[in-house]
């Protein structure tokens, strides 16, 4: 079966150059309608997870105050950046008054929602605006666009600061469980006889040893135990699966007629293994690790609903449907969470359908 | 085939060795000890004193170091004793063996329910690959991946507890045995109730593997359909059906073997939400429960049963290879 | 491998006995260790008659009194009114406690009845001296038998239905007690004194891990049976508290006297495992089934209320309790308005929002009443951030208490201002007021404490040995959700004035082992209330068990001590009082709240009365409880 890599191609100007791996599939997955739309979904989730602080926050994302420009709204990614001036100026977190009084000369640009997802707003904060409303009576409105939770913080704003959180623990853990049960599974696979008895050792040990053990040791010794921290445990615990279904793909393939032609042409283990076995071995690998990083968030919100989620003032849209379990009258607690998780499912997932489609090494020959 | 054999056991024990005094040192090492949850729970009205406090660690055998007491209860393991748990009062196997059954119950409806189901779906996927139906039923199966349990769980007990009362399809809200079901009921009305009360919990179970089976079949389909094989099956004339399945999935059955091997620890698994929510008696709730309080004889029994369990579907697995694929060798 | 899984999973209790108790992780057959019961001989009984003058101490049955005592209250609405009303106000609350809490009168009850109670979690033992929990402590309450009790003012007597008579000693060093001898075992053995003098010996011997228990029999000098009905403490000095170190839990001699010095530890033998399946009980009901994880059930047994063909006892009101064992919150309300269970504590959330329309009301009702549980952030006071008092008080300033109460306590709770809520005999007569949010305040004592801003990062810092220390600390709480956002709001009001807070939420079992170990610089957590005031010195006195953050006040130590000496209420109450306002000077904790005991009952349950300790840890507690006979 020749999958070798100088297969002609018909489209290019010259056709004596081959193009790249990586760009011919792009080309493929530029293609593929859907799995485009899903990589643009993620990419907005991109963008509103970076600009966070200015969808939705109680901080001017820039103002002048007393002559000088600040940018606030940055202490939304880190505590640290918080101008001094306002704390020296006992304005207490709160904004539009102080700025007003404190400064008439002041100007600021305001967040798109005037809403926290750390807290409630208070009554009058924003001038004229009453605090938002607790318990079970914070109802979707033209003020909270998603409803307030029973302690009466925002729903929307809370979604917005959550993105990051969203996008990146299936990429924290999964990189990692990828990357780590691809090398081992396929150095076993591949080299076999002692190295695979080690390296199978090694894997059956880690899928022996609990999870949940080691996330509870992780957030009783360290003192500050973050989400990330929380997801690469995940990580370093999930490879096992990965490992064993790339052991036996290599297992497999290790013996095919490709693999014997490159290593009669010369081609070292390193080689053979990265460029000839790999892209046919991806497909049963892509799936767990395409649907990995997408059930990241499902974990997060399963982690809160057993009492280990982010540790505060963080946020994230796991926290939120665990919040929703003892209100469930309260249904925009669990509609606006539970949408936005299924379609960032949706789109990881078809995406990851694209790139399987796009990187099947058979597919480039169907092209002709 | 047999050396073969021998030597895996060999390997076992030691790998076995290797986890369990990992969990041990693990738990030995996280702050709290089997008493500290009754000495929290103590009434206000009876005052703590630090040395009966000191008195009752001495009489639990917990001053001495880790390593003691894992050599200890490594050579009870041998003799076949695997201890007393600490805050319940009973002998470890006891309590395991209470909880075997509700969990292989769940977990094996539940597994059978998944595969029974998912590879069907995954076939037919693979065959209407791209076709309008196939995009539907592949977002259903998405809708259904991305619902998480514990809201699936309410819901359900929602519709089938409470708005279907006093009607054929209720439900039963929680627990595994009817009020009216004792040991001297029937063989048969003890296992329709559990059956019934099985239902929901099972289904919660399920589903989300659902689209994450199909989806994996429906991927390793893609690949081996794009075969020269399978080009030379339909060009001579085999009809869609037989392709996909004489020819096509049993190509497929590598990485499923892989798949089952790692099912096997994951029947007595169990999970703790659902067990929590549905107060089924089972595995994993026991075995949250027992890291919480501490209770090390129980910890140790549950994670030596899960290693056995694990490394044997390994080696199930490893040995199932061979006989799928002819080409595939396990020295 | 397998084979050696299968047998030792085999269940085959008799085939482990060969096993020593000392499997590992398990317990320890030492020599005993150490003697806690000095040897004494105690004087023949004329002896002691001779000499004392004997003052008379209540035997009373817990349910007459009730009924005596509600009999003089006014009867706010008729049950069938009560029945009607949805619980939304204070009155309506109080017409239902007043409506339905009332004890049947003769022939109301359905003594046929059965009931099903909810527990959040399994019972560890049914060793009446082994158990901590509240869930144990529900169904043990019913099968155990005891000597005393208290009422819900906290009062002790002696119980009428196990003992004839009770007599102090004008020198308060004896207490003398005369038991029926109409009591039975339900094996059919008697319930002697001896039975209570061998407990007192097993509580006292050091191998047995009990330190709960013995934490008020450690007080006494010694237990003797001088025949089968008479008992005699003996105290080793004339405290007003030494009425509650004679009430301890009773084990049966004759079954445990065989088997407890070979398993100390009362848990390992096959012996003791077999009795902890099948326990022997004194109460008025047995466990009659024991499903583990799923219920356990109980029946009234005969021989509590009818010995030798003849009633001696009045019936207790149900014929079986069910405890169903449901561990999801959520799952058990939806059990409640089903019907399935018939009473169940409600959270904060759920008595707000999920119990107010008609799917609740179809079938209960609910009802409140105030509990002496307080909670509270404590500061370690031998940290560099909270040793001095300005600090914590600038805390107590800092915090926004009317946001908790309001939005995330829904304001169902009252802000608590020390150790001792105000309707006790003991809490000060002084006003002290709540703290309430005061930001100016809070940063003017930082300043003045020396906790400023010196190098313009945001963070309040101080020089401590030379370098600056930034004032930030973690707290650490349970991971409850309500716990969590309280700490959170500590943290948010705290941000405001330059201080850097980080929530820690951990497993309870972390929290509980470091604040037993002073590892913390904050903690969040709560107190239920004993049932005297100085049980409160468990957590005040300088070094004390329960005194996790360290603090140490001679004056407090020397009013503890006086306190218990005192044996004039009015007098006791004073240094009480004393205590609670230098507490509420120094501000060793923040108080927070007084938290409010939440309950759903079934509308064919009656009977249900609140005490400062629940509706069921005190006498008759859940002994009140019935359900009247179907028309």
């Amino acid at each position: 079966m020749s999958s070798d890599q100088t297969a002609p191609m018909t489209r290019s100007s010259s056709p004596s150059e081959a193009k790249g791996f990586w760009s011919e599939a792009w080309r493929r997955f530029r293609g593929r309608k859907l799995s485009m739309a899903a990589l643009g979904f993620v990419l907005f989730l991109v963008l509103v997870a970076t600009f966070a602080p200015a969808i939705a926050g109680t901080k001017p994302v820039v103002c002048k105050y007393k002559g000088t420009i600040y940018f606030p709204c940055l202490s939304y990614f880190d505590r640290s950046l918080e101008p001094v001036i306002f704390a020296k100026d006992r304005f207490r977190g709160t904004y539009p008054a102080n700025l007003a009084e404190k400064d008439p000369e002041s100007w600021a640009i305001w967040p798109l929602v005037f809403q926290d997802p750390y807290r409630s707003v208070r009554d009058n904060e924003w001038p004229g605006e009453p605090a938002n409303p607790a318990r079970d009576q914070g109802k979707p409105s033209r003020r909270n666009l998603f409803g307030t939770d029973q302690y009466g913080v925002d729903v929307f704003a809370k979604m917005v600061h959550g993105t990051t959180v969203a996008l990146l623990v299936g990429f924290v853990s999964m990189g990692l469980a990828g990357t780590i049960g691809i090398t081992v599974g396929a150095t076993a696979g591949y080299f076999g006889g002692w190295v695979d008895m080690l390296a199978s050792r090694l894997i059956e040990v880690v899928m022996c040893i609990p999870t949940l053990v080691l996330i509870l040791a992780l957030v009783a010794f360290v003192d500050q135990p973050s989400i990330w921290k929380t997801m690469a445990i995940i990580g370093l615990t999930g490879w096992t699966g990965i490992a064993r279904l790339a052991r036996a793909e290599f297992l497999r393939l290790r013996s095919s007629e490709f693999v014997m032609a490159a290593r009669a042409a010369g081609a070292g283990p390193l080689r053979i293994m990265l460029r000839h076995i790999l892209p046919n071995a991806l497909a049963p690998v892509l799936v767990p690790i395409t649907f990995g990083i997408a059930s990241a968030i499902l974990i997060e919100s399963s982690l809160s609903f057993l009492g280990f989620g982010p540790p505060p003032p963080s946020v994230s849209w796991g926290s939120l449907l665990n919040d929703a379990r003892s209100n469930l009258q309260m249904w925009w607690l669990v509609v606006f969470p539970g949408v936005a998780i299924f379609l960032t499912v949706l789109s990881y997932n078809l995406v990851g359908e694209g790139l399987q489609e796009a990187t099947d090494p058979r597919l480039r020959e169907a092209r002709k | 085939m047999v050396s073969y054999l021998i030597r895996r056991m060999a390997l076992a024990v030691v790998t076995l060795v290797m986890i369990t005094g990992i969990v041990y040192g693990l738990a030995r090492a996280m702050p709290g000890t089997p008493l500290t949850i009754a000495i929290g729970e103590t009434d206000p009205s009876r005052k703590l004193n630090p040395a009966d406090i000191e008195r009752m660690k001495k009489a639990y055998g917990l001053d001495k170091p880790w390593y003691t007491a894992y050599f200890v209860w490594v050579g009870n393991v041998a003799r076949g004793d695997l201890g007393r748990s600490i805050s319940r009062k009973q002998p470890v196997a006891r309590l395991i063996g209470e909880r075997i059954g509700p969990t292989l119950a769940l977990s094996g409806s539940a597994l059978l329910l998944t595969w029974v189901l998912s590879i069907p779906l995954g076939l037919y996927a693979s065959a209407r690959s791209g076709a309008v139906d196939e995009r539907a039923v592949s977002f259903g199966l998405y809708v259904l991946y991305s619902f998480p349990t514990f809201v699936a769980a309410l819901f359900l007990q929602i519709i089938f507890a409470v708005w279907l009362r006093d009607t054929a399809w209720e439900l039963p809200l929680f627990g595994m045995r009817g009020d009216g079901i004792t040991v001297e009921s029937s063989w048969l009305a003890r296992t329709t109730d559990m059956a019934r009360h099985a239902i929901l919990p099972v289904i919660c179970q399920s589903y989300v593997s659902l689209a994450w089976y199909s989806r994996f079949i429906h991927a390793n389909m893609q690949e081996v359909v794009r075969q020269d094989y399978i080009r030379t099956a339909k060009a001579k004339g085999a009809g869609p059906w037989r392709v996909l399945v004489h020819h096509g999935f049993r190509n497929t059955l590598i990485p499923l073997v892989t798949l089952l091997g790692l099912s096997l620890p994951a029947l007595l698994g169990g999970s703790v939400i659902i067990e929590q929510i549905f107060t089924w008696p089972g595995m994993g709730r026991l075995f949250f429960e027992s890291i919480r309080e501490r209770d090390y004889p129980t910890i140790m029994g549950l994670t030596f049963m899960f290693s056995v369990l694990t490394l044997a579907g390994q080696l199930v697995a490893d040995m199932l290879y061979a006989w799928v694929d002819p080409r595939v060798s396990v020295e | 491998m397998l084979l050696l899984v299968l047998t030792g999973c085999g269940d085959d209790p008799d085939a482990l006995e060969e096993m020593t108790p000392e499997s590992a992780l398990g317990s320890q057959n030492a020599a005993p260790l150490e003697r806690l019961l000095e040897p004494f001989d105690p004087p023949p009984l004329e002896e002691l008659s001779q000499g004392a003058t004997w003052i008379d101490r209540p035997v009373l049955d817990a349910v007459v009194s009730l009924r005596e005592e509600q009999a003089a209250e006014p009867q706010l609405a008729t049950p069938e009114e009560a029945l009607a009303l949805i619980n939304d106000s204070v009155e309506a609350n109080a017409k239902i406690l007043s409506a339905l809490g009332r004890v049947a009168d003769e022939g109301q009850a359905d003594l046929s009845a059965s009931v099903n109670r909810h527990i959040p979690a399994d019972v560890g033992s049914t060793n009446p001296i082994l158990i901590s929990s509240t869930a144990e402590f529900d169904v043990l309450g019913l099968t155990g038998f005891g000597l005393f009790s208290f009422d819900r003012r906290m009062e002790p007597f002696a119980l009428a239905d196990a003992v004839v008579s009770w007599q102090t000693s004008a020198d308060g060093l004896l207490d003398k007690v005369v038991l029926r001898d109409d009591l039975v075992w339900s094996d059919g053995e008697p319930i002697t004194a001896h039975d209570v003098s061998f407990t007192f010996q097993v509580i006292m011997d050091p191998r047995v891990p009990v330190p709960a228990v013995r934490s008020g029999t450690d007080q006494l000098k010694w237990v003797h049976a001088y025949d089968d009905q008479t008992l005699v403490f003996f105290h080793k000095q004339p405290f007003a508290t030494n009425v509650w170190n004679i009430n301890f839990p009773v084990l049966p001699k004759h079954v445990y006297e065989a088997t407890w010095e070979d398993d100390p530890t009362l848990k390992d033998s096959s012996a003791h495992v077999k009795l902890e399946q099948q326990p022997v009980s004194g109460g008025p009901y047995e466990i009659v089934e024991r499903t583990r994880g799923q219920q356990i059930v109980l029946r009234r047994r005969e021989s509590w209320h009818t010995v030798n063909g003849e009633q001696v006892r009045d019936q207790p009101f149900f014929e079986e309790i069910r405890f169903r064992i449901i561990e999801d919150p959520n799952t058990s309300l939806l059990a409640l308005k089903a019907g399935e269970i018939d009473e169940m504590i409600l959270l904060p959330e759920q008595w707000t929002t999920q119990t107010v329309g008609d799917d609740f009301y179809e079938r209960n009702t609910k009802a409140t009443s105030l509990e002496w549980v307080s909670f509270h952030f404590g500061w370690n006071v031998s940290t560099p951030y909270f040793s001095d008092r300005r600090v914590r008080r600038a805390m107590s300033y800092a915090f926004d208490h009317e946001r908790m109460l309001e939005k995330l306590c829904y304001g169902l709770y009252e802000p608590a201002t020390g150790v001792f809520h105000k309707t006790s005999w003991m809490a000060t007569r002084k006003k002290l007021e709540p703290y309430r949010q005061d930001l100016d305040a809070a940063e003017n004592l930082l300043d003045e404490a020396g906790w400023i801003d010196h190098d313009n990062d945001g963070i309040r810092d101080k020089e401590i040995n030379g370098r600056f220390v930034p004032f930030e600390f973690s707290i650490l709480t349970s991971n409850q959700p309500l716990r969590v956002a309280i700490c959170t709001l500590l943290q948010e009001s705290l941000d405001r004035i330059g201080v850097r807070v980080n929530v820690r939420p951990v497993e309870s079992t972390v929290l509980q082992q470091f604040t037993l170990e002073h590892k913390f610089e904050a903690y969040f957590g709560g107190w239920g209330t004993g049932t005297d005031p100085d049980t409160s010195e468990n957590i005040w006195r300088t070094g004390a068990g329960r005194n996790f953050v360290n603090y140490s006040n001679p004056e407090v130590d020397q009013l503890y001590d006086e306190g218990r000496r005192e044996l004039d209420r009015a007098k006791r109450a004073e240094k009480y009082s004393r205590i609670q306002e230098i507490l509420y000077d120094d501000q060793p904790y923040t108080w927070l709240y007084w938290r409010n005991s939440f309950y759903g009952f079934s509308k064919d349950v009656r009977g249900y009365v609140f005490s400062p300790r629940g509706p069921y840890n005190y006498s008759p507690g859940f002994s009140s409880l019935w359900k009247p006979v179907q028309q």
